[in-house]
């Protein structure tokens, strides 16, 4: 290959391969030589499937030869969160309980990347069931933030944003529950999108709250990440996720035009909201004055409701992971603990030994909230209080395009500085509201921290299926930051530049 | 008002997860402030609002086609079974649900 | 134990059923796209999805839907356009997920009823003064349907080592999902049910129904149609309910009149001796005759409902319910009516023929065939019909001509209809090729009736004494004598001119 991996973009990847400059099969056997030189220290992956990536290459290969179509992501190397299905790869949600589980079909997500043309390259470490915020709680291993490997990469889609923040892959998947693909985007320098719920199927995702999870691209550029955006709502709808969408849109087109006389609504009680670090607060400012330059306008809105989304939200994806997890016993699939007499004892001991503590705190806190007489207290009010915070949305974006707001309060903090849970929590008001309304939103790099030297994203959110323009202005928010020599487009964290090709 | 050890317990086993002793102290200490936590829920007048089960607005009537195997999903029995810790034959297999001892029936 | 009758005149029962039917005419399960079969080896019927494989997702069945708006519209129910899907909590490897998809409070149909014809023995079960009835003693109850929700069957168990299969003592069990999200659709009553007979005819009635529709092959012996009874009893003329028992394993109509009125009498007996009934689910043993205790039940289980996230909500356009309105065939007591008005048939065989659609349609088929001979067609669909297998409707309307132009005997239309039964074969042709046409020569026939009285001494004594009925067993020996060749009515002509000469 005539370039490094490392200043190839997705964009670049898949017109060279179209092109002929390289073949897929050259780029898979780049990045799985990265992916040999650098995850040692990064951890990212669980499963390295190269065979199944080769294979792949070589089909694409095999097609343009025949003068075939080769698809908008010919011969891109993608990374896959592993609570998602590949068949040829194992599934194990970074949990005991599904430490051997054979996919036995493919998610529509993955399939939709690879009918484009790209070239899955392995499976990314997470928190156990996408419970957490740091990727702590996998059972397996401890995935390190590229920028500073005594950090956490955030969570829980941390392998996937540290696999492609270390330069391992150009693109990977994650899904986002409340925060678990922009949250440690944010925290690896990188651009992580959550897009409307239903604009990308969840069949073939490992559920934790069904009404709240969303699957979406990460890269390290928007441009990367609306390409694969692309791949993922061609075809439309999915036929076998009720709840998906059609939204077949190019989220490339128009991109990169101006923003001028866009409005970005920005409530100033969340800029400079009392749990923001001084460096986040200090970058956000950055980042709208970079968007102020770029021609946009902001707005003061006002989110009356968002205080509660956290609550809403500890109570919606608990009661949802609950009943998603229920089916884990043992029966049919994941670990069954022998020696028990009776079907009772079995199962709630494989459940015991399987799941780690935060998968079994969030199932009881479910259990507890869905009982009878507790219901109407909590899950209730928590489904009306979504009311609330969606109306609160509609009102402001009737008054602008999209939202400037913090990402997480800090930057990726180190392994074991946050340990309480209810602390943990609270690090997701920023995100969570977008969950719970469902709107679209995007973490976008906008420096470097002041203090630590860590990256700092601004989030940006527009409305329900509108996040086309999101896009766009979050591309101009990349393109501003650039210019303003705040941090360099699409660059890899420091300490894994030039190690492998 | 705070929940007790004894609903805890009630709880873990309803929801099948089997608690040691000091599991089930932290477990109570972890719902109990899980529950503060969630204070907030109630702290709004919520007379005549309208839950929101759904986050997907005016999507409604999704239904599928009565085709068998429109899409390719079903599974050949090998597939089926290959995930599963004890089968016998072509069927799943569980231990006693009621609990065998040996001199039973 | 007292007799039934003897505990109705003290006692009265208040009975309310639930009945779940399986709608097996469908290609597919109700959430999946998996084949409907009872038939296939275990497990070969499945997919992620009725497995409750981790990402998996429901879709529902269109046709599903519709079944269950055509029960509604059948049983006079309220169809509710705005409906959803609920998850119900608990945990048996029966139910792949461990929560069953049903309905929460609002099912898609509500608050119908079906109207009962209790007639002929049936009907003295009920004590003349709770009730108006006809001179003849029959009398019409209407009973009022609570709800018909959408839902999914489950898995079946085998239990290997324990008594008659049954989970007691069983060391082990196998579980086969083939039968797991089959669609089912469960109807429950209001109490509104009062004697044993009224709750078979109510089981009947809506038996009847669902096959006028097409949605089931409600097969009670198979398990596609099942009935569940709650029974309890008071006094006469109290109004507070008893304690109510749940009776399971009814598996015909026969067990479900005979569990009901075997519970209702042991409960009797329980009260009058001073004892207390409990609350209790029992199973019928058809076998000794009685019901046993399954469980006793302390605390209502707590399921857990919610809606289900995975399930858009339903919003039923008006057009929807007319389709399937307009889809209704003609259902049994409409065709009952016609039948009545249009043929000039009897109350009795109008409803026999009504009752069952293929009867019906063999019936209106062979009238149309047979031109001015609705009754002898509707005497020969009646009593000749069920003992053969396959006869087309062509058959029964040529041999219902050659008995009404006293062409063949009845008797000899059975053996007709026997010889054809399974053929394309005409019936005229058979009588004509085995000379089977209907004797009409007097001298013969005379003589057959002197040759039987010359053997009769005792019967020509008790004719004499004025027992003028045994002339019918007269007639029977002269059919016999001419191998049913005779027209009984000639021969019962020729015995009274010689029996009065």
């Amino acid at each position: 290959m005539m370039y490094g991996l490392d200043h190839l973009g997705a964009v670049q990847i898949a017109r060279g391969v179209a092109k002929g400059d390289f073949s897929a099969v050259e780029v898979a056997e780049a990045s799985l030589e990265v992916i040999e030189a650098k995850d040692g220290d990064v951890c990212a992956f669980l499963q390295v499937c190269a065979e199944l990536a080769l294979k792949t290459a070589r089909e694409t290969d095999a097609r343009r030869a025949a003068g075939k179509n080769v698809g908008p992501l010919a011969g891109v190397p993608f990374a896959i969160k592993d609570n998602m299905h590949l068949v040829g790869t194992r599934t194990t949600c970074a949990s005991r309980m599904l430490e051997h589980y054979e996919s036995t079909f493919t998610a529509t997500c993955v399939r939709r990347m690879i009918d484009a043309g790209a070239t899955p390259m392995g499976k990314t470490n997470m928190d156990e069931f996408a419970f957490g915020s740091t990727t702590e709680s996998s059972a397996f291993c401890k995935t390190r933030n590229p920028w500073d490997v005594e950090r956490v990469p955030g969570g829980s889609s941390g392998g996937s944003a540290a696999a492609v923040a270390a330069g391992e892959v150009p693109l990977a998947l994650g899904s986002d529950t409340g925060g678990s693909i922009r949250q440690p985007a944010c925290f690896c320098g990188v651009v992580g999108m959550k897009p409307t719920y239903g604009a990308v199927s969840r069949y073939g995702v490992v559920a934790f709250g069904s009404s709240l999870d969303q699957v979406g691209p990460f890269g390290r550029s928007v441009s990367d990440v609306a390409l694969a955006m692309n791949a993922l709502v061609a075809g439309g709808k999915d036929p076998l996720d009720a709840t998906s969408r059609d939204v077949e849109t190019n989220y490339l087109a128009g991109l990169d035009d101006s923003v001028e006389g866009m409005r970005v609504g920005i409530m100033g009680s969340l800029m400079t909201h009392q749990s923001l670090s001084p460096e986040v607060m200090l970058g956000l400012k950055d980042a709208c004055s970079v968007l102020e330059d770029q021609g946009a306008r902001l707005v003061e809105i006002e989110l009356p409701h968002i205080d509660s989304a956290i609550a809403a939200y500890y109570v919606i994806g608990p009661c949802e992971a609950f009943s998603n997890l229920a089916r884990f016993d043992g029966v049919r699939f994941g670990y069954r603990e022998p020696g028990h007499a009776t079907l009772a004892e079995q199962t709630a001991w494989s459940r015991a030994h399987g799941f780690g503590a935060e998968a079994k705190r969030r199932q009881l806190l479910g259990a507890y909230l869905l009982a009878s007489g507790v219901y109407d207290k909590y899950y209730y009010p928590a489904q009306q209080v979504r009311t609330l915070i969606t109306a609160d949305y509609q009102a402001a974006f009737d008054r602008c395009d999209a939202i400037i707001l913090p990402c997480a309060p800090t930057t990726a903090w180190r392994f074991g500085e946050v340990s309480d849970p209810a602390r943990m929590y609270a690090s997701d008001l920023f995100t969570i509201s977008s969950n719970i309304a469902g709107n679209g939103s995007i973490s976008v790099p906008v420096g470097l921290g002041r203090d630590t030297g860590m990256p700092v994203a601004a989030q940006l959110q527009g409305p329900t299926f509108q996040d086309q323009k999101m896009l766009r202005l979050a591309r101009a928010l990349e393109r501003g930051v650039h210019e303003a020599g705040l941090m360099k487009a699409a660059a890899i964290a420091p300490a894994f530049v030039g190690r492998g090709r | 008002m705070a929940l007790t050890r004894d609903d805890v317990r009630g709880i873990a086993s309803y929801a099948r997860i089997a608690l040691t002793e000091d599991e089930l102290d932290e477990m109570c200490t972890y719902l109990n402030a899980a529950i503060e936590l969630l204070a907030p829920i109630r702290a709004y007048d919520l007379t005549d609002v309208e839950p929101t089960f759904y986050p997907m607005g005016e999507l409604a009537n999704v239904m599928a086609a009565d085709e068998p195997d429109e899409y390719g999903c079903m599974l050949g029995v090998e597939e089926a079974l290959k995930n599963a810790a004890s089968t016998r034959g072509r069927a799943f297999r569980v231990p006693s649900i009621l609990g065998f001892k040996e001199g039973d029936g | 134990m007292k007799s039934l009758a003897e505990v109705l005149c003290d006692w009265e029962a208040v009975i309310g059923l639930e009945i779940h039917t399986e709608l097996t005419a469908l290609k597919t399960k109700m959430f999946c796209n998996c084949r409907l079969s009872h038939h296939d080896e275990p497990n070969t019927n499945v997919c992620p999805v009725c497995l409750g494989m981790p990402g998996a997702l429901p879709v529902p069945n269109r046709e599903a839907i519709k079944s269950i708006v055509m029960a509604g519209l059948a049983t006079n129910c309220k169809i509710q356009k705005r409906t959803c899907f609920y998850r119900k909590h608990y945990f048996y490897p029966d139910m792949a997920k461990n929560y069953q998809t049903t309905q929460g409070p609002v099912a898609f149909c509500m608050n119908g009823r079906l109207v009962l014809e209790v007639t002929g023995e049936g009907a003295t079960e009920r004590p003349d003064s709770t009730i108006g009835k006809d001179d003849d003693g029959s009398y019409t109850v209407s009973i009022r349907i609570k709800r018909i929700h959408m839902e999914e069957d489950a898995a079946k168990m085998v239990h290997v080592g324990g008594k008659e299969g049954r989970i007691g003592g069983a060391s082990e069990s196998l579980i086969d999902y083939n039968r797991c999200g089959i669609p089912l659709i469960e109807l429950v009553t209001d109490p509104d049910l009062r004697t044993p007979e009224e709750a078979r005819l109510f089981m009947e009635k809506l038996r009847q129904t669902f096959l006028a529709l097409g949605i089931s092959d409600c097969s009670l012996e198979h398990g596609s149609m099942r009935c569940d009874g709650n029974v309890s009893i008071r006094r006469r003329g109290d109004v507070e309910l008893g304690t109510k028992v749940e009776m399971k394993n009814i598996n015909s109509f026969k067990s479900l009149h005979d569990a009901l009125a075997y519970e209702i009498c042991r409960q009797a007996q329980v009260l009058e001796e001073g004892g207390a009934v409990l609350q209790e689910t029992r199973h019928w043993e058809p076998s000794g005759r009685r019901t046993t205790v399954m469980r006793t039940k302390e605390a209502a289980d707590d399921y857990r409902m919610y809606p289900d996230p995975d399930l858009p909500p339903f919003n039923l356009p008006d057009e929807f319910i007319e389709q399937c309105r307009a889809r209704m065939p003609e259902l049994p007591d409409a065709k009952r009516n016609r039948y009545m008005k249009s043929y000039g048939l009897r109350r009795r065989e109008a409803t026999y023929i009504a009752a069952d659609p293929k009867t019906a349609r063999l019936f209106e088929e062979a009238v149309a065939l047979a031109g001015d001979a609705p009754l002898m067609v509707a005497n020969v669909t009646m009593n000749l019909v069920p003992a053969v297998r396959n006869v087309q409707p062509f058959q029964v309307a040529s041999i219902s001509q050659l008995i009404c132009s006293d062409a063949i005997t009845f008797a000899q239309a059975r053996e007709v209809l026997q010889i054809v039964d399974g053929t394309t074969d005409d019936p005229r042709q058979v009588v004509d090729e085995r000379g089977m046409r209907q004797c009409t020569d007097a001298i013969t026939m005379a003589n057959a009736v002197d040759a039987v009285l010359a053997h009769s001494k005792k019967q020509i004594n008790q004719y004499q004494d004025g027992n003028k009925k045994v002339i019918g067993y007269l007639i029977g020996q002269c059919m016999k004598a001419s191998q049913g060749a005779g027209n009984p009515k000639y021969f019962g002509k020729i015995l009274k001119e010689r029996l009065e000469r």
